[in-house]
């Protein structure tokens, strides 16, 4: 392949991606020039590790991959604190945090909320909510892109849901939507 | 199950995760237990919020620019195209050169068994594939943005050569949502656009050279699907992620006469 067919290659496979890597990316930074940023450098090193891309692997995850790694990079050097999950919540047992309350609520008037309590979330959860709920992917999929064991993915799923449940039906309860 | 067991492979169930056994022992379960079917509906009330489409952000009209400038250049014709002109310049003559040979082997080929015209749908299927690709990414997916056949089909009169045939399929499941102009293998050509639920088709049409009718043929590649045929002196490439059923419905509609 030469670098016309390389470089047509990438972006055929690569640049309708552009959405869920700037989906990812803004999420875990929290921020739009932050993630512009990710984005831009993710599509940079993909170019250049683009040779350790395999014909029939996950184009997908192996791209959203590199983005993750790529804003971790930075989320580490800017601020480890926020990325570590707190221990109680890891240990934390889904179990004790039942009973939940029925709660409906209106679709429209609630984006920002739902959007609020996603940021509230600790990157790690935050990171698997955007990749299943927002993006669609499998357990297996997650597993690729954040690196973690599939049985790790489901337990941070539940607890992403249990968290954004609990956010969202207490500021129902304040009538706030 | 228990419940313990039962909060632990709930979100698995919801997601279709589960193996086919395992999902039907926490669906007795949950048939059962009136605690952990309202943990399911409140795990549902989350998932159903989620779901809405608004939450994702937009990507912002500028990162596309930015994305180009910090990759290595290559290709020149990228830009060429979006700027809508195809510049005729020195490197044409050695290609026009290259193309010729590559006919006249071709044509060995074709009598060889057909093996000219796959080569050159390959390649013209992979141009059609970027096209649509570019389309989707660089804001120039319409020029004419209308549903009304009525207003697309005249808004290439003068602009292009040709009169390409525009017809909606609304009411099968495939709306017209306009038509741009746009270059393939080095020639303008037509490009109507339709949509099917969330996914963009792109129909290129260009004359044939000849006036025969053909059957669809298929591409497939990177998760696109590519068909093309022949019809009344036009050639039509359909373009799209939908899927190769989809696809192929779609051409049907428009290879029934109107």
């Amino acid at each position: 392949m030469n670098d016309e067919q390389t470089r047509t290659r990438f972006e055929t496979l690569l640049l309708p991606l552009m959405s869920d890597a700037y989906n990812l990316a803004r999420w875990l930074m929290k921020n739009q020039e932050d993630a512009e940023d990710m984005v831009q450098e993710s599509y940079l090193r993909a170019f250049r590790f683009f040779g350790s891309f395999h014909e029939g692997t996950n184009c997908r995850a192996w791209f959203l991959r590199v983005v993750r790694n790529t804003c971790y990079t930075a989320l580490g050097s800017r601020d480890v604190k926020d990325k570590e999950v707190p221990l109680d919540s890891e240990a934390d047992e889904i179990e004790d945090s039942a009973p939940l309350p029925p709660v409906s609520f209106a679709k429209k008037a609630t984006v920002e909320a739902v959007r609020e309590a996603i940021a509230a979330l600790p990157v790690d959860f935050r990171e698997v909510v955007v990749l299943r709920e927002l993006q669609g992917l499998s357990y297996k999929e997650i597993s690729d892109v954040s690196g973690v064991p599939l049985g790790t993915v489901m337990s941070r799923l539940a607890r992403a849901r249990h968290q954004l449940y609990l956010i969202l039906s207490d500021r129902k309860q304040r009538e706030e939507l | 199950m228990n419940c313990q067991e039962c909060h632990e492979y709930i979100d698995a169930y919801i997601d279709s995760e589960l193996d086919v056994a395992a999902a039907i022992i926490v669906k007795q379960h949950l048939r059962d237990c009136a605690k952990c079917q309202q943990l399911l509906e409140s795990r549902k009330v989350v998932v159903a919020l989620l779901k809405n489409p608004e939450i994702s952000f937009e990507v912002p009209d500028a990162l596309f620019g930015k994305i180009q400038s910090v990759l290595p250049a290559v290709r020149s014709d990228v830009k060429r195209r979006r700027g809508g002109r195809f510049v005729f310049s020195w490197f044409a003559v050695p290609l026009a050169l290259a193309a010729t040979v590559a006919v006249m082997l071709g044509l060995a080929f074709l009598n060889q068994g057909g093996m000219f015209d796959r080569s050159r749908g390959n390649a013209l299927a992979q141009d059609v594939i970027s096209s649509h690709v570019r389309s989707l990414l660089a804001t120039h997916l319409l020029d004419v943005p209308s549903t009304d056949q009525h207003t697309v089909k005249p808004w290439f009169d003068g602009k292009i050569k040709f009169s390409p045939p525009v017809r909606d399929f609304a009411d099968q499941g495939f709306r017209l949502i306009g038509g741009r102009l746009d270059y393939i293998n080095g020639r303008e050509v037509a490009a109507l656009v339709y949509q099917r639920r969330l996914h963009i088709i792109n129909l290129f049409i260009w004359p044939s050279e000849s006036s025969s009718t053909t059957a669809a043929e298929s591409f497939a590649k990177d998760g696109y699907n590519v068909l093309h045929w022949n019809r009344d002196g036009f050639e039509f490439w359909a373009v799209s992620d939908v899927s190769a059923g989809d696809l192929m419905a779609f051409a049907d509609l428009e290879m029934q006469q109107s």
